[in-house]
């Protein structure tokens, strides 16, 4: 809100600097965003906390500059120049629903000429943000923003009958407000109307048929007090927003009407002459109850560590307009007959019961007191300590293992990437998920296949998105948001994939095409009995394209494929103390290309998937080189128990290497064919790797060549050369027995 | 054998040896610098090839010079000592002409070959290239470790989360802004994405019984359109204390402590009242400048990251309102404590001097390459 600094300073009588202002605004909770200079003032922009409607003024914000000054306020002159009349003679008013309008005043004023505003009234309203209109209504608001009660100026003349109805809308009512627009009402509107219509939306905006004109000459100032919530409610069924909803909505003074009332037409009188009523007609059937609230003055240390001496307390109190509550008083605070509170020793655990002033909504608690006296006590005297420890600090489960596996991670060259949590529902068909968290799906064939199958032409049509409904697309296996900010973004995500191909082609798009990305984070899927909360899972995922980069050398020894993608999860799984990974051929995740996609299991529980990205995929987010990709279900991984480490003594004996090349079908595992070994079960038989595999020249087509490098040892001597070629010889004879293997 | 023939002997060797080394003379005494300058690596190897080689046919077991030696005992006695000493001499001065020339092409080759073979040493070393994690990681790590060495727990909630954590528990009533879905995503099926991670001090309060300290890192969204400054999804760190005696200076010896340690001692903490549902009294905190050391002015000019104000406004906190805590079924008047949160994101625009925090989520490698 935009404070003018003299205005401020004619209702305070501060004569602090505006910059020495500023500051003391701010360390008591009225944030000073920017200063502007305006002719000769100087406009102050404050950020006010949701809850201080009573701030929304240039008296809300001088009541605090005087608690500060010790001063208080001065409030302007209310005297009108002519009076003539009763209310009652002119007009009357009908209030019908009491509930929506606990109060309402209306004055009139005879005679007014309609003219431009004085310099001084259109500066003010115009350095503060307000158009000037004329001098009527420049007045009700420059009253509002003077003493924070929004007033509305009715041409009498124009008023059916000459009278106001305060009334619901009927079914079916329409008005034009102020602003031109032909509005809509429904029957839970407040309105205000004449004997036959409604004029004016009850706190929110005017009607442009009884508007102040040029023409006016009588005018009927209305000052009332509508229910928030229903200010509110009409607001935004209406999607109409005004400086006089946005203080009703947030509460005025219901007890200030008639002075601010009394503040416009004096100002009428003065600026547009005419005569005022000697009256105002009000209707307020019932007072508008203040809570009492107990105060332990010992809790005002408890609570913040300051020690206010009573007196101060009760001073900063009394200062913003708290009152000690007739017969609540217990102990010493006892009130004066004018309600100023005694300021006489209290003990710190005695208790004295406070009403809140009537322009406070924020005050309910022993605790809103607290902050009142330790606001203007002064947070700056609050100590720097440390409190006592009673616990120890404790990562979150499996930090250790989340961090050794970035790290292996980095160490491979990956950055770590993070999405949006809302994907596009178009993805919704493109990725196998990893098992697990949509009932049925990823399972690596069999039951998940049939749940998505259906609907895989419609997803494959949706393509790049070109769906035009950009809201919600309900399906029931996933969580949707109802009210998305990006378009097309409502989609809870499934899989951490679509956020890595979309960075992927950000990358490609600014001239990157060397990338290794990983990402950890929560995915989603509705929860699989209605009314729990949906799921949420942690899930792994990596892409890897282009080169495999060294630092500092723009060009890579070599492009990286399926192994690189493999070795990085399984150096994660291991960086995780995991047992081994296994890796299965399966050819059933439909975003990884067959024949260069595995199924990830650990412990024999499927995990995710690791492989190549299909061609359709790759083409619709038009990847023109080969892209890995893997996803694996993180919680499973941080979940399962960790290897420990255990020594082994070292062999005494040294150990002897065997290779053998063998041309096998292509179709032909390398874990088949070292399963097989192993299963031999021979004694000194110490461990199979992998050497070399080879396809091309001299190999027929359908063939590779396998090297397989095998270790022989025995534990209780050195095994003789001749030991060794015995046993390879059986090793290399069973192979070319079960895998059809040629010895090359 | 006649005295004149052997006391002519020496003579003879030392003149066929000089003949043949004639050619290697040049690797000798004043004038060699010049002559091996001359020299290439592989013509220096080939004249050590050859000296080796003369070396054996002059010196070697079956040279004359051996052959000479053996004649010493055939020689007179008389002649014997001066025979002797004369092939002696001649000996030598084969050796040291052949040690000479030797160690001069031996020393060149050596030079040479180490010219040869150097290296541009600012050639990029072997490495692969390393990757790097997120910088909200980095931020988030290290933060976690201050408040763990604090004796803080980590603890964490869903982000998908019910009105009765997101609002209720938290003292928002249902018709504050920040309900509406102006500001709160909503799923379809009436579920909000957490818009702040105070939800999982509810969990946490739930889970553990005061005395109690947690710290709850982690995701929150909000329905703010990305710009520069804002983004639909971000990171919050929100920490909670509970118990006996917890006042606002712990509040405040807290937050100074641990923002001490991300800043650098003497950093200096600013509260301001503040309102917040969930906390009574409330404050927002900022803490001195790093950049100026809170004096708003760098080299002359105002400090650019606070704008000359000395401060950097961070993020919010309060004593845990007493609804809240008898939300969970905590005494308030029994137990107090402090609450505080703020953006890891901000802290992260802070400390790098981010002028676009929509980067943190395009995932741009030339970005991501830039923290470590």
């Amino acid at each position: 809100m935009l404070i003018s600094y003299n205005w401020l300073r004619d209702l305070t009588g501060s004569e602090w600097g505006v910059a020495e202002l500023c500051k003391r605004l701010t360390m008591r909770g009225l944030e000073v965003e920017g200063v502007h200079e305006a002719g000769d003032d100087s406009v102050i922009d404050v950020a006010l906390p949701s809850n201080r409607a009573d701030w929304l003024s240039h008296l809300g914000v001088a009541r605090e500059v005087g608690v500060m000054t010790g001063r208080g306020v001065r409030l302007p002159q209310t005297e009108s120049k002519r009076t003539e009349g009763r209310a009652a003679d002119f007009t009357s008013v009908d209030l019908q629903a009491h509930d929506l309008c606990p109060r309402f005043t209306a004055r009139v004023v005879r005679g007014v000429r309609i003219a431009p505003s004085p310099a001084w009234l259109a500066g003010r309203l115009q350095a503060v943000g307000l158009r000037s209109i004329n001098n009527v209504a420049d007045i009700t608001n420059y009253v509002m923003l003077e003493l924070g009660q929004p007033l509305h100026a009715f041409d009498l003349d124009k008023l059916g009958e000459n009278r106001i109805v305060v009334r619901r809308a009927r079914a079916g009512e329409t008005i034009r407000t102020l602003d031109g627009v032909d509005r809509k009402l429904d029957t839970e509107m407040l309105v205000i109307a004449d004997a036959a219509r409604a004029v004016a939306v009850a706190g929110v905006m005017g009607g442009a048929e009884t508007e102040i004109s040029d023409a006016t000459t009588n005018v009927l100032i209305e000052c009332a007090y509508f229910a928030p919530a229903s200010v509110r409610r009409t607001s935004r069924a209406l999607g109409l927003q005004t400086d006089a909803s946005d203080r009703f909505e947030r509460g005025v003074d219901p007890e200030s009407l008639l002075r601010a009332q009394a503040r416009a037409v004096a100002l009428i009188t003065e600026l547009a002459g005419g005569a005022a009523s000697e009256d105002a007609i009000d209707i307020y059937p019932r007072r508008v109850a203040r809570p009492s609230v107990p105060l332990r003055f010992g809790r005002v240390g408890a609570l913040t560590g300051l020690d206010v001496p009573t007196a101060d307390a009760l001073r900063i109190l009394d200062a913003l307009g708290f009152k000690v509550s007739t017969g609540g008083a217990n102990g010493s605070g006892a009130a004066k007959p004018d309600g100023a509170i005694e300021v006489a020793p209290v003990e710190p655990g005695a208790q004295v019961v406070f009403t809140a002033p009537t322009w406070r909504y924020d005050v309910a608690l022993e605790e809103d007191l607290v902050e009142e006296i330790a606001r203007h006590f002064g947070y700056e005297k609050i100590a720097d300590e440390l409190p006592v420890s009673h616990n120890v600090g404790e990562h979150r489960a499996h930090e250790g293992r989340r961090r050794a596996a970035r790290r292996a991670l980095t160490s491979l060259g990956f950055d770590e990437a993070i999405s949006f949590s809302f994907i596009d529902a178009a993805h919704d068909e493109r990725f196998e998920l990893p098992p697990g968290l949509v009932a049925g799906a990823g399972g690596g064939g069999g039951a998940g296949e049939n749940a998505v199958s259906a609907s895989k032409n419609a997803a494959s049509d949706a393509g790049g998105g070109d769906e035009k409904d950009s809201g919600e697309r309900r399906d029931p296996r996933f969580v949707t948001l109802s009210n998305p900010i990006i378009e097309g973004a409502s989609r809870m995500r499934a899989t951490l994939l679509a956020g890595l191909l979309a960075s992927l082609r950000h990358n490609f798009n600014h001239g990157t095409r060397d990338v290794r990305l990983f990402e950890t984070g929560r995915v989603f899927a509705a929860a699989t009995d209605g009314g729990e909360r949906p799921t949420e899972r942690e899930s792994f995922a990596m892409v890897a394209t282009g080169g495999a980069l060294e630092a500092g050398r723009a060009l890579a020894p070599r492009e990286l494929d399926f192994y690189d993608l493999k070795g990085a999860l399984e150096a994660a799984a291991d960086a995780m103390k995991l047992p081994p990974l296994e890796f299965a051929a399966d050819d059933s995740a439909r975003h990884l290309r067959a024949g260069q996609s595995a199924r990830v299991a650990l412990g024999g529980q499927a995990v995710g998937f690791v492989g190549r990205l299909s061609d359709e995929i790759a083409a619709a987010y038009k990847f023109r080189q080969a892209v890995f990709v893997c996803e694996v279900n993180m919680t499973a991984l941080l979940d399962a128990g960790e290897t420990p480490a255990r020594y082994a003594p070292l062999a005494r004996f040294p150990s002897v290497v065997r290779d053998a090349s063998l041309v096998v079908d292509r179709s032909a595992t390398f874990a088949e064919m070292r399963r097989s070994v192993l299963g031999m079960n021979l004694e000194d038989v110490r461990g199979v790797a992998l050497f070399d595999v080879y396809e091309g020249e001299r190999v027929p087509e359908g063939k590779r060549s396998v090297t397989l490098r095998i270790e022989y040892r025995a534990d209780d001597r050195t095994l003789r050369d001749e030991e060794a070629d015995a046993l390879h010889r059986q090793i290399v004879e069973s192979l070319e027995r079960k895998f059809g293997a040629q010895l090359r | 054998m006649s005295t004149e023939v052997t006391s002519r002997q020496p003579e003879a060797v030392r003149e066929a040896f000089e003949q043949e080394f004639g050619r290697f003379a040049r690797f000798r005494g004043e004038g060699r610098a010049v002559a091996l300058s001359e020299l290439r690596l592989a013509d220096a190897e080939a004249a050590l090839r050859e000296l080796a080689e003369l070396r054996t046919r002059h010196a070697g077991k079956k040279s004359a010079l051996a052959n000479l030696k053996k004649q010493i005992g055939r020689v007179a006695p008389e002649e014997r000592a001066a025979f002797g000493q004369r092939v002696q001499q001649t000996e030598a001065e084969i050796a040291a002409s052949l040690d000479e020339a030797e160690a001069a092409l031996r020393s060149h080759a050596a030079r040479a070959r180490v010219e040869l073979e150097r290296l541009d040493v600012t050639l990029p070393g072997r490495r692969p290239r390393r990757g790097h994690l997120h910088p909200i990681t980095l931020v988030r790590r290290r933060l976690e470790d201050i408040f763990v060495s604090m004796g803080y727990a980590v603890e964490d909630g869903p982000e998908i989360e019910t009105d009765f954590y997101n609002f209720t528990a938290l003292n928002i009533p249902p018709d504050h802004p920040a309900c509406s879905v102006q500001d709160t995503f909503y799923t379809t099926e009436g579920f909000a994405l957490r818009s702040q991670t105070s939800t999982v001090q509810i969990h946490a309060m739930q889970r553990r019984k005061p005395p109690l300290r947690v710290i709850a890192p982690g995701r929150v969204f909000r329905r703010d359109t990305p710009d520069a400054t804002h983004n639909p999804m971000f990171f919050q760190l929100e920490g909670l204390l509970v118990d006996r005696n917890v006042t606002m200076a712990h509040l405040k010896g807290t937050v100074t402590e641990f923002l001490s340690r991300m800043f650098g001692a003497g950093t200096r903490t600013r509260f301001r009242p503040s309102y917040f549902p969930f906390t009574e009294p409330s404050a927002e905190f900022d803490f001195s400048c790093f950049k100026c050391g809170g004096t708003g002015r760098l080299a002359g000019e105002p400090c650019r990251l606070c704008k000359g104000g000395g401060w950097i406004e961070l993020g919010g906190s309060g004593m845990v309102h007493p609804n809240v805590l008898r939300a969970v079924g905590i005494d308030p008047e029994e137990f107090s404590g402090f609450a505080f949160g703020f953006g890891i994101d901000r802290m992260c625009a802070l400390l790098y001097s981010l002028d676009d925090i929509r980067l943190l989520f395009e995932n741009d490698v030339r970005f991501l390459e830039q923290f470590n």
